[in-house]
């Protein structure tokens, strides 16, 4: 199979999604000429047009608000917010509006629209331009949030997401752009809700998000030759979370860390780590569990600090051994 | 007016006992102080005395019957007095099998556990019992609620909670090999295989002897295989040259009155060479090493049934005679049964002797949670060079075998041990310094 | 003999039948909002209710500008709009009185009444909330081509939020079918926006944006029609967005635990002569499209209209807890 990049899976899966329902359309900033800031729209403008590649002025608030609107009358919007620092200025909207319009009239309205938006740290791009707010959203009931990890992974869930007839946040950690993977030509879906275990292994779980599951993976290589076996475990979607597999997987295994490059207080991993504590998983627990998230401050410029801050390989791997020895 | 004999609690977590041996029978006469039967802890066998003077009456179980204590098992009534109309509060006799009572009725609860839920404020009636006729006990409480530095509660993981319930593993005698000294799951599941002895239900030969594993001998089953299996053991050897030792010996005991044995010399200089090396008077505790303050040398004892290790307590304050003369107390009682609980703990090192088996060496397990044991073999006249000039003579030899937990000790320590302990032997006058 | 040339009398640009129906919708919406108020003081109300005494003018000529087929979004004051856009009385008083069979099931309340169907796109509890969905909506309008139109409405106070100002610019920007309306009552909440805006000032943003505005009577109702239909050809014709703002007052304030300390009595008395319902009957009368007792008829009606929706309201059931969950996410 043809291997692409995490932004070219992206842009395919939009493309096609435009070609097959003229309802879809993306509205965002920089996203006509310019191809979009981190180039996921490229050359979308030319095939399909202004009417459909709604280039904006900065007006995060106003992208959110008409994207709701479109939706509301029956489009099917695809809004780019371009660094998930700034859905603090979309969120009247995504979290008011969008999310509880269904509700609020009695189940008698939709709002399917899909914002997507680039997070996470290691660009160098400093303390408003780093974040993953992604628990935020997760935490406004009528939200579904997805968070995909692969090439692979985003094209299917982001056909899928522009298919929900729910408001989808759609989290995209820069660091995977440029990642490359094996994705089928043709459109397909991956539904929301669906945890995959990305390894196999019995000494201990890792669940992780985004580019901590490839970092949990390169760890998970380098455990293996001291004997250690983990098991990694990809959510993809926050919510609706698809628990069920990471509770098998704890109950094989008596051991889970949880890995994410969101700062770790007050972080998704709690959720995680709360379900399974709560499922019939505790009983098989030989081990705390464990997170790993960023450390409670904003991302530093400086490089090295900027490494430190979020979990690395190496923090992956010291834990775990941990964990498995018995030293936690 | 009737007097209530019950199932006594003698020891601090017991909540059982099992009846041995009714010493007085139904419609005796009783003295109060007098002994009418005798029941068995896990730790030790003991006389149950008369509360009152009377006639003992009603006696409801049997030998062999392990129940509840403070079950009322036996009346002893005033001339003409009838028994008490006693509701059936006599339970169920505990059998293997998993019934409870049903949800609609709270489950009753041994009274050990109903202090500690009425002391943690828990509702009874919310945790599944396993006790005997379902009743809720101590270790069932303990599985279920997490412990918080209590005394007694098992620091244990869920995984390690839940093995323990479904072996049947009393989790609250173990000790964990986690960090902390949390009990893992590995801990429990070791525990279980090593008391799986007697359950299998394959079948035997007609002829071959099953005898059940039960009291003293699966305590020592437990014991044993817990220390063998998170200790570490090393052993050290040494001979040592009795002559100077059995000449005072002998001269001492041709005094007259208080005989001292070699044994009660052995528990001295122990105790002496102990105080100058307290790492061999030591105890594990989590991942902490206590340095325990008193010397209570345990010396075992072969009992027909077992094994059983009477402690002398504060072997370095007491003189040879003093310890030669509670031992031979201790032996008596402990072959007729007769130990107090302060008898049996305390321990923080143990004399094993077997040299009056004929056995020249041995290498004894360490009695959990001591730190080191001394086997004692026989002393046997052995050809050894008795000066710098080449010449051989016979030398009264006795083989000292030092086990020692490497977690707590290492070579070197347990060596310069072992050398006081040889030099305490070999010279008695450095025992007054 | 001098002739004294008769002066041409101006047709009403209004016909009787239209004349029954908006003065009808008035008083429906004037009986409305003080039944409303009275459930409320009799405590049958949950929350709290905004309501627009004194602004029915606006509310009835403005929808009598557009047809069934065009769309509304509204604000939290938003009762009038409702009625003015043919709600269903009975369903409208269930929703207000949290029942299952209102318009949304009881979950939405005062604040969030929305008629899917009718095209009624909602009311908001979040000032200016509306407005950026609004340009959402006329996106889609525009590219499903069908001639359909939305009024989006808004106060005064969301004229100053960041809301307003990006909806302003991506309206233009993308040449939407919207007309914005705003109900200018002269009050954010308690803050005098009449101390830094005048209708005028407002309607001149539109202009500085790049679409018409224009400033009118709020309390005559057919100057807000005239101007609203202007606005209306402007947009139906393909020439982008429009803003009107319709110059009123609430009578009441802004919700009910506002006691008014912010304004005067003498200033709440001197809007309540403007009052457009009766300014509108006089009107009516004096052109003889309709006589007194026509009017009091349809007056009447009207507030038996609501005593029954009132009826049916409280007699309705309340929604089960066992759906509590339902309608958050589409399947």
């Amino acid at each position: 199979m043809r291997e692409i990049t995490y932004l070219e899976a992206v842009r395919e899966a939009m493309t096609q999604e435009l070609e097959r329902d003229e309802r879809v359309f993306l509205i965002g900033e920089d996203i006509g000429a310019y191809g979009g800031a981190f180039g996921a729209s490229f050359g979308m403008l030319e095939r399909f047009g202004p009417d459909r590649i709604l280039d904006t002025p900065i007006t995060e608030l106003g992208i959110a608000g008409a994207a709701t609107g479109a939706a509301l009358v029956g489009m099917r919007p695809i809004a780019e917010i371009m660094f998930m620092d700034f859905t603090t200025l979309a969120s009247e909207q995504l979290v008011n509006q969008a999310a509880k319009i269904r509700f609020m009239f009695g189940g008698n309205a939709s709002v399917p629209l899909v914002l997507r938006t680039a997070a996470g740290s290691g660009t160098g791009a400093a303390a408003q331009h780093s974040q993953s707010l992604e628990n935020w959203f997760v935490h406004v009931p009528g939200l579904k949030v997805v968070m995909p990890s692969t090439p692979y992974d985003v094209k299917g869930l982001l056909i899928a997401s522009i298919r929900d007839d729910n408001p989808v946040v759609f989290v995209e950690h820069k660091l995977l752009y440029k990642t490359k993977g094996p994705v089928p030509e043709e459109s397909y879906t991956i539904p929301l809700g669906s945890t995959e275990v990305k390894r196999e292994g019995s000494d201990l779980t890792i669940v992780a998000t985004a580019i901590e599951v490839n970092r949990s993976l390169e760890a998970a290589e380098q455990l293996a030759e001291e004997g250690i076996e983990v098991e990694v475990v990809d959510p993809r979607t926050l919510k609706p979370l698809d628990l069920a597999p990471i509770v098998a997987s704890v109950k094989k295994t008596s051991r889970l860390m949880i890995v994410h490059d969101a700062v770790k207080i007050g972080g998704y991993g709690g959720e995680i780590a709360a379900s399974v504590a709560e499922s019939e998983a505790f009983g098989y627990l030989d081990a705390p569990i464990v997170r790993l998230g960023g450390r409670d401050m904003p991302i530093p410029y400086n490089r090295t600090l900027e490494y430190h801050t979020v979990p690395q390989v190496e923090d992956i791997v010291a834990k775990a051994r941990d964990l498995v020895k018995v030293r936690v | 007016m009737a007097t209530e004999v019950i199932m006594p609690k003698v020891d601090m977590d017991q909540e059982t006992g099992t009846v041995v041996d009714w010493i007085k029978k139904d419609g005796d006469n009783v003295k109060q102080g007098e002994a009418i039967l005798v029941i068995e802890t896990a730790k030790v066998a003991i006389e149950v005395e008369a509360p009152a003077t009377g006639i003992l009456q009603g006696i409801s179980a049997e030998v062999g019957e392990e129940l509840p204590i403070a079950t009322v098992i036996a009346y002893i009534l005033e001339p003409g007095e009838e028994l008490p109309e006693r509701p059936s509060q006599k339970p169920p006799p505990i059998t293997r099998s998993e019934e409870m009572p049903p949800k609609s009725e709270p489950a009753p609860a041994t009274p050990l556990a109903k202090n500690i839920a009425e002391a943690q404020g828990l509702d009874l009636s919310r945790i599944p019992g396993t006790g005997p006729g379902g009743r809720v006990t101590k270790s069932d409480i303990e599985s279920l609620v997490t412990p918080a530095g209590l005394d007694g509660k098992a620091y244990a993981t869920p995984a390690a909670r839940r093995l323990a319930r479904e072996e049947r593993v009393d989790i609250s005698r173990l000790v964990g090999s986690g960090p902390g000294g949390r009990i893992q799951a590995h801990d429990v599941l070791t525990a279980a295989e090593s008391t799986h002895l007697g359950t299998a239900t394959t079948v035997r030969p007609s002829d071959v002897k099953v005898i059940p594993l039960e009291g003293m001998r699966r305590t020592i089953a437990e014991r044993m295989t817990r220390s063998a299996q998170t200790a570490p053991h090393f052993t050290l050897q040494i001979d040592v040259d009795m002559t100077r030792a059995e000449a005072m010996r002998v001269s001492f005991n041709a005094k007259g009155d208080v005989k001292i044995t070699p044994t009660a010399q052995l528990v001295k200089a122990s105790a002496w060479a102990l105080t100058r090396h307290p790492f061999v008077n030591a105890k594990l505790v989590g991942d902490e090493i206590h340095l325990l303050p008193e010397i209570n040398i345990g010396v075992a004892v072969a009992l027909e049934e077992g094994l059983i290790v009477p402690v002398v307590h504060r072997a370095e304050q007491k003189g040879i005679t003093e310890i030669a003369a509670e031992l031979t107390d201790i032996v008596i009682r402990a072959r007729e049964g007769e130990l107090t609980t302060r008898d049996v703990t305390g321990g923080t090192f143990t004399v094993s002797n077997l040299g009056m088996f004929g056995i020249d060496r041995f290498t004894a397990i360490i009695n959990p949670p001591e730190s080191a044991i001394l086997a004692v073999g026989k002393t046997v006249s052995r050809p050894a060079a008795l000066n710098d000039d080449g010449d051989i003579g016979l030398v009264p030899t006795l083989t000292l075998t030092l086990s020692v937990d490497h977690r707590v000790l290492d070579g070197v320590v347990a060596a310069r041990f072992l050398q006081d302990l040889r030099g305490a032997i070999e010279e008695p006058g450095w025992l007054s310094y | 003999m001098s002739k004294v040339k008769a002066k041409k009398k101006q047709k009403p640009p209004i016909t009787k039948a239209q004349a029954e129906e908006m003065i009808r919708q008035m008083y429906l919406i004037r009986a409305f909002e003080e039944q409303a108020e009275k459930s409320y003081m009799a405590g049958k109300i949950h929350g709290t209710m905004h309501l627009s005494i004194g602004q029915e003018a606006s509310a009835v000529g403005s929808m009598s500008a557009i047809g069934r087929d065009d769309y509304i979004l509204a604000h939290h004051r938003g009762h009038g709009l409702c009625i003015a856009k043919d709600a269903d009385l009975n369903l409208m008083m269930a929703e207000f009185y949290g029942k299952e069979v209102g318009y949304c099931r009881g979950r939405g309340g005062s604040m969030h009444i929305a008629d899917i169907a009718g095209r009624n796109l909602g009311a908001n509890g979040v000032v200016g909330g509306g407005i950026p969905m609004a340009v959402g909506v006329g996106i889609g309008l525009k590219q499903q081509k069908e001639g359909n139109i939305i009024l989006a409405f808004f106060g005064d106070g969301a004229a100053s939020n960041g809301a307003f100002h990006e909806s302003m610019e991506l309206a233009v920007l993308f040449q939407v079918p919207v007309v914005f309306i705003c109900e200018n009552n002269q009050y954010a909440m308690s803050f005098p926006m009449h101390k830094i805006a005048t209708s005028e000032r407002i309607a001149k943003f539109a202009e500085l944006y790049g679409m018409p505005g224009k400033a009118v009577d709020g309390n005559d109702l057919l100057a807000v029609r005239k101007a609203v239909m202007e606005a209306v050809a402007h947009v139906r014709g393909g020439d982008g967005p429009a803003l009107v703002v319709n110059d009123t007052y609430r009578w009441r304030g802004h919700s009910k635990s506002d006691r008014n300390l912010y304004r005067t009595q003498e200033e709440i008395n001197e809007w309540q002569e403007k009052d457009p319902i009766r300014r509108f009957k006089d009107y009516v009368i004096k052109e003889g499209l309709l006589s007194e007792n026509e009017v009091d008829a349809i007056k009447e009606k009207s507030y038996d209209d609501i005593e029954s929706a009132r009826k049916f309201a409280e007699a309705s059931p309340e929604p089960s807890v066992d759906t509590i969950e339902e309608g958050v996410y589409a399947p």
